[in-house]
Formats: structure tokens, C-alpha cells, sequence
């Protein structure tokens, strides 16, 4: 659905992304995973013609270059930053980025009513937008990109700054886009997110990409051992290990005043790919 | 089309609940333009007649005549008090003079040729010789005014000769001989008058065809060749109608950057519009704003301040030319600065030096030689030039070419020169 092919972009000595192939299959939801400055929104921005890239191309497989008006249509987008206009309402906000869309008449009555109904704000899609909590805002950023029906998603950091509940309920939001057949690239910083999330996760870091894969495959090749920690005699000892089980049961009942296991995450992938933590 | 005109509904949607930017855009410059306008015609338009106090000591039906004919007068304000209270009146400024009407002048009125003539009693500051003056003749004129509708109505002048006639009889301290003349007199002017009434010139009771006038005035209009404004308003309000479109080109330069800053810019790059679109969009907003802004204030100055132009169709020129133009400006407002913060500084000091030198905040008029030939740099000069020019400074269309040509070609250059050099994404800003 996507492919980026040795893309590559600089401002002056900064190199935001660097030799960058990607291909996100349709339906797909793929994950770009990296800390903040990693390229994440430097590559949403290329993937969308919204950037020319210093090297490289961007495709939408079957239709061309984002940079064609045409094809660009058939791409939602939620940015990282709430592009939407305070002192309109929901409704006319939707309203206003569906004409700009080509959408009108009865179809934009109906497009607008369905993506208030998908983001439930419906009860206040009349109300300005200005007086909206961080989430209800975060939500209707999503509705926008939605609105006129897009095969393509790049969902750019989109729970930044939301309560756990808003959180959620943009999760909900994301795998029922999922389930309607969408492709979907989702940018995060958030490890959680993308093991819940994604099918696919890329991790990236200083405009690389570092790796590429499932999240488990991620894990078992990057990840490292998992870690026992066992209290014993009133000292911890951490004990890397294939099997924690077998060796807890090597370690046997004696003195053993508790343990824990740490299994590695997507954290743990990163730290070892870059040596630092992703939220460093 | 339709895209672009989605675009414009939103900016003006935007603007509209922007109470700041509403005030700043059509209040602000509505206010300056009948500040300076009444501040430089000296008094509002209410106040151009002197004040007066009217004491009323005779209290007869002449007297009250006398009061309701000043009072009906444009050229007099009359407020009816006591003598003290219209003296302290006068004396604490609240009122030019006190005009007083003492007991006996009904008496006085009503004979003519024996007796002392009525007494008005003017009170003013010694110092106000030349309202003194004024006053006096146009109480003369009044008293004479009078006189007039008395010998043009064949019906009261003879009743007013047989009263005369009655009064002669028991008017004491006149003598006898000259009581005598004056009967005949007015024995012989009651002939002359019975003897019109009797010819058939007189169907009429009312104005008999001999009746008295001491002359038939006939106007013909000629209108004279004006120079200048006609009043303050013809100049304050042009300037208003800048002020106005300074600041909606400034407002919407500003709306322009923090589409980019606020990210929804990227949105509005999404939709499959080209970005000459998405700027003919913002464009068209403050077009239309700069054009209905305009001329709600122009009708304002046409219906309640007398701003009325020689032209309507060389006014709506001049103004659909400033619109063209201040769309130009607004365009490299927004290109002025790499920040939000920087395209506010930069522009309002761009404004500010706009209008100061191009006769925004000073008349045109009123500049020295040298400063209205450096104006010729500013837009707003051009600006007022074109709309002073269809209001009161007689440009036939010959002339209003060149300012309205100036204004276009500032809006051509402007906004292809913003449309090249202006930044799409916060990253290159």
C-alpha cells in the first residue's frame, strides 16, 4: 500500500531520515516506533508529499506519488499537533475539511454525522471546539482524518498529552478502523501502544531504521533473556535466563524468599539496538 | 472554486468569532473615523447653534410668540430659566448669553410709532463681543420677521390698526398734535387697507394681494466650485476605511502563519488542492472582508456623517482597488517573519509605518511638501488618494487610474512575491 524507497532527508547539517526502505502492506497496521527526534513525523510528512525528500520516492502502490493531489485524497492523516480549528464547532470543522475533500451535499451530511458518531462526539458537535477537553479534541483530530474515507492512515503520535480513558477510547477507534480493511502507520514513543496496536513494528532512531518486524520476533531477536530476580538470605540476584522456569527449578526451594521474572519488551528491544531508553 | 470558497466561509466564520480581531477590524477604525472627524470639525453637528438662556419676564402672549419663534430657530439652543439661574448659566459657561424679555415688552410690541420701543436684555461675557453681535442681529431679524407676517395678512394688520387706534386714545404723555398725525395716519393706512380687502384682492383673508413685504426674495442655486473637503468626516472616514483594511490584512497575514504554526495547514495541503488554491482561498477571505468592511463604513459615513462622494462607481473602484492591493500587503506581511511572533512584530510595525506616512494618522493635506512626496512610497497614500478622489476631490476617471493602477499593481506583485517566498512547513520556517 505504501513503499518508501531510500528516502532520505536533511535540514542544513541535521539528518532527519536517512536511507529509510519501508513497505506497509494493505490492512495493515504498522507501528514506527522511536523517541522523540528519531524522523517519526519527518517520515509521516515525506510519506504524505507534504516534504520533498532530498533522495529517495514515495509511493502509493497502484497510484503514484503523494505528491499528485489525486492520490493524496486517498490518505487520512492525523498530525502530531491538533490541526483542527478551536473556534469552529465539530461539526463545522468536519464539515469544512470534507468539502475541501470534494465531498458534498447529502454524502457530507452523511459523512460528517458517521464521524461524529465514530468518535462520540455527537452530543457536542455543535459546541466550539476551543471548549473541548485534550481528548475530545485528540478525537475529532481523528475524525478529520477519516472523514472522507481514506485507505491509508498515518495516525502521527495520535494520544500525545490524553487521560487514560480518551486513550482508550482512540485505541477503540484505531482497531475498528483496523477491522473496516484500512492500512494504518501509527507513530509512537509509547512501546505499550505499538505492542497492543500493531502488527508491524519499525524501530527508529536518528532517521534510521533500526529493525523491523512482528513485536514477538522484535522481542526474541533484540530483546535479549529474560531476567529472574530471586530474594534470598535478604539479597536479590538477577539471573539472565532462555528458561526461567527451568532455572528456577535448578535453584530449587532452599532459602528462596520470593522472585520475580522481567520478560523483554520493545523497551528492552531499543536499549539494546541503541543504548538508550526510549523515553530518553 | 468551491474549495476556494469553503476556504473563505471559514476565514470569515473564524473572523466573526474572533471578538479581538472584530473590534480591531471594523470597530477601531469606525471610531477613529468619527473621533477625528468631530474632533476637527470643532463641535458635533448638534452644537452648531449658539446656546441661549430665555428669560421670559412679561409673560404676554407677545412674549411667548417671541420665545417660540427663537426656539424654532435653527440658528438658536433656548432653555427657558430665571434670571438668576441663566445668569450663573452664562457665567459658568454653560450657555453663550441669556437673552431676557423684561415686563411691558408685549406692550411695546403691540404699538408701533409712539412709546419705547420693546427692550431685550442680552447678557454675555464682555469678551464674546463678536457673539454679542451675532446674537443681536439675529434677534433683529426675529423681531423683524415678525413685523413682516403682521403687514403681509390683510385680516390682522386691520385688527391691529384698530387696536392701535383704541390705545392712541388713552396713551398718556403723548401730545396732542402728534396724537393727532398719527391717528390720521393710521385712519388713512385702515382705508388703504379696507379698500385692497374691498378690490377682491383680498378673497384671500390671509395674505392680502396688496399686503406688506419689504421685498420678494427668489433663490436661484449656484453651486459653488468646492475645494477641499466638504466637512471633517470626508477626511477621517477615508482614513477610517484604512485603518480598516490595514488591519484586516494584518489579521489575516497572521491567520495565514498560524495555520502553519497550529498544523492545520498540513490538513488543508491534504485535500486535493494546489497550493495556489489554498492561498487564492485566504485571498478571497480578506478580499471580501476588506470590500464588506469598507463599505459598511462608507455607508455609515453616507447616512449619518454627510460623507457623501461626487462618484459611487469611482468610490466602489477605489475601494475594490485597495481591497486588490491589501491583499498584496497581506501576503508579504505573512512572509515577513520566520515566527508567528516575528510576522506580528514585523507587520505592525509595517502597518504602523504604512499609515504613517501615507496619511492614515495625519491628513495628506496637512503634510509638509516634503513628507507628500515621500508618502507616494506607502499604499495607504494610494489608498486614501483613490477614495478621497471619488469623495471630494472631484477625480474624473482619468485621474483615479493612476492610484486604483498603483493599488492592482502593489496586489499583483504582493501576492505573487508571498505566494514564491512563503513557507509551508514549520521546518522550513
Amino acid at each position: 500500500m505504501l513503499r518508501l524507497t531510500g528516502l532520505r532527508k536533511t535540514y542544513g547539517r541535521i539528518v532527519a531520515v536517512d536511507g529509510l526502505d519501508l513497505e506497509v502492506c494493505a490492512g495493515e497496521m504498522f507501528g514506527l516506533l522511536g523517541p522523540n527526534g528519531a524522523g517519526k513525523s519527518t517520515t509521516v510528512s515525506l510519506a504524505i508529499g507534504l516534504l520533498e525528500p532530498d533522495a529517495g520516492r514515495v509511493e502509493i502502490v497502484g497510484f503514484g506519488s503523494p505528491a499528485d493531489p489525486a492520490v493524496r485524497a486517498r490518505i487520512g492523516v492525523a498530525p502530531q499537533a491538533l490541526a483542527i480549528y478551536d473556534d469552529l464547532s465539530a461539526e463545522e470543522n468536519l464539515a469544512f475539511f470534507g468539502r475541501l475533500q470534494g465531498l458534498t451535499g447529502r454524502a457530507l451530511v452523511e459523512r460528517v454525522r458517521w464521524a461524529l458518531d465514530f468518535v462520540g462526539l455527537v452530543p457536542r458537535a455543535r459546541d466550539r471546539v476551543s471548549t473541548y477537553s485534550g481528548g475530545m479534541k485528540r478525537r475529532l483530530n481523528l475524525a478529520v482524518a477519516v472523514i472522507h474515507d481514506p485507505p491509508l492512515l498515518l495516525l502521527d503520535e495520535p494520544t500525545v498529552g490524553v487521560d487514560p480513558q480518551s486513550r482508550n477510547a482512540i485505541f477503540e477507534n484505531i482497531l475498528a478502523l483496523k477491522r473496516q480493511g484500512r492500512t494504518i502507520v501509527y507513530t509512537t514513543h509509547y512501546m505499550e501502544e505499538a505492542e497492543r496496536l500493531c502488527d508491524r513494528v519499525g524501530i527508529l532512531d536518528q532517521g534510521k531504521l533500526l529493525a523491523l518486524d512482528t513485536v514477538p520476533r522484535l522481542v526474541a531477536s533484540h530483546g535479549g533473556k529474560s531476567v529472574l530476580i530471586v530474594a534470598r538470605d535478604g539479597e536479590e540476584d538477577r539471573i539472565e535466563a532462555d528458561d526461567p522456569v527451568a532455572e528456577l527449578a535448578r535453584l530449587g526451594p532452599a532459602n528462596l524468599r520470593g522472585f520475580r521474572m522481567e520478560r523483554p519488551d520493545l523497551e528492552k528491544v531499543f536499549l539494546n539496538l541503541t543504548g538508550r531508553h526510549l523515553r530518553d | 472554486m468551491g474549495t476556494i470558497l469553503a476556504m473563505m466561509v471559514k476565514d470569515l466564520k473564524l473572523l466573526a468569532r474572533d471578538r479581538m480581531g472584530s473590534i480591531f477590524t471594523f470597530i477601531f477604525p469606525l471610531v477613529m473615523a468619527i473621533f477625528f472627524g468631530t474632533i476637527f470639525s470643532g463641535t458635533g453637528p448638534a452644537s452648531r447653534a449658539l446656546t441661549l438662556a430665555l428669560v421670559d419676564e412679561d409673560g404676554t402672549p407677545e412674549s411667548r410668540a417671541f420665545a417660540d419663534t427663537l426656539g424654532a430657530s435653527p440658528e438658536f439652543q433656548i432653555e427657558p430659566m430665571t434670571r438668576e439661574a441663566a445668569r450663573e448659566a452664562v457665567r459658568l459657561g454653560r450657555r453663550t448669553a441669556y437673552v431676557a424679555l423684561p415686563p411691558g415688552f408685549g406692550e411695546a410690541r403691540r404699538r408701533m410709532f409712539y412709546g419705547e420701543p420693546p427692550e431685550i436684555e442680552v447678557g454675555l461675557d464682555p469678551s464674546r463681543e463678536a457673539e454679542g453681535g451675532m446674537i443681536q442681529g439675529l434677534l433683529t431679524r426675529h423681531l423683524s420677521q415678525q413685523m413682516q407676517e403682521l403687514f403681509g395678512r390683510g385680516d390682522r394688520m386691520e385688527a391691529w390698526i384698530e387696536e392701535t387706534r383704541a390705545s392712541l386714545d388713552t396713551a398718556r404723555g403723548l401730545p396732542a398734535e402728534r396724537r393727532a398725525t398719527i391717528q390720521r395716519f393710521f385712519g388713512e393706512l385702515g382705508r388703504f387697507q379696507a379698500s385692497i380687502r374691498d378690490s377682491g384682492a383680498g378673497a384671500d383673508s390671509g395674505r392680502a394681494g396688496g399686503g406688506w413685504q419689504p421685498a420678494r426674495f427668489r433663490t436661484a442655486d449656484i453651486a459653488r466650485v468646492r475645494r477641499g473637503p466638504r466637512n471633517a468626516y470626508d477626511v477621517s472616514f477615508p482614513q477610517g476605511v484604512m485603518w480598516a483594511v490595514l488591519s484586516t490584512a494584518y489579521g489575516f497575514a497572521l491567520s495565514l502563519v498560524m495555520e502553519r504554526t497550529r498544523g492545520t495547514l498540513v490538513r488543508l495541503r491534504m485535500a486535493p488542492i494546489s497550493r495556489g488554491q489554498i492561498l487564492l482561498g485566504k485571498a478571497g477571505g480578506c478580499l471580501f472582508t476588506i470590500v464588506t468592511v469598507s463599505t459598511v463604513l462608507l455607508l455609515i459615513g453616507a447616512l449619518v456623517f454627510n460623507v457623501r462622494p461626487n462618484s459611487w462607481g469611482l468610490l466602489a473602484a477605489a475601494v475594490l482597488s485597495s481591497a486588490i492591493g491589501f491583499v498584496g500587503i497581506m501576503m508579504l506581511i505573512s512572509v515577513m517573519g520566520r515566527s508567528q511572533r516575528g510576522v506580528s512584530g514585523l507587520g505592525w510595525a509595517a502597518m504602523m509605518a504604512m499609515s504613517m506616512t501615507g496619511g492614515a494618522m495625519v491628513p495628506l493635506f496637512v503634510m509638509p511638501p516634503w513628507m507628500q512626496t515621500a508618502s507616494q512610497i506607502s499604499p495607504v497614500r494610494w489608498g486614501i488618494i483613490a477614495i478621497e478622489g471619488a469623495i471630494w476631490r472631484d477625480f474624473t476617471v482619468q485621474q483615479m487610474l493612476l492610484p486604483c493602477a498603483i493599488l492592482v499593481a502593489i496586489g499583483v506583485v504582493g501576492f505573487a512575491v508571498g505566494v514564491r517566498v512563503f513557507r509551508w512547513t514549520e521546518s522550513e520556517a
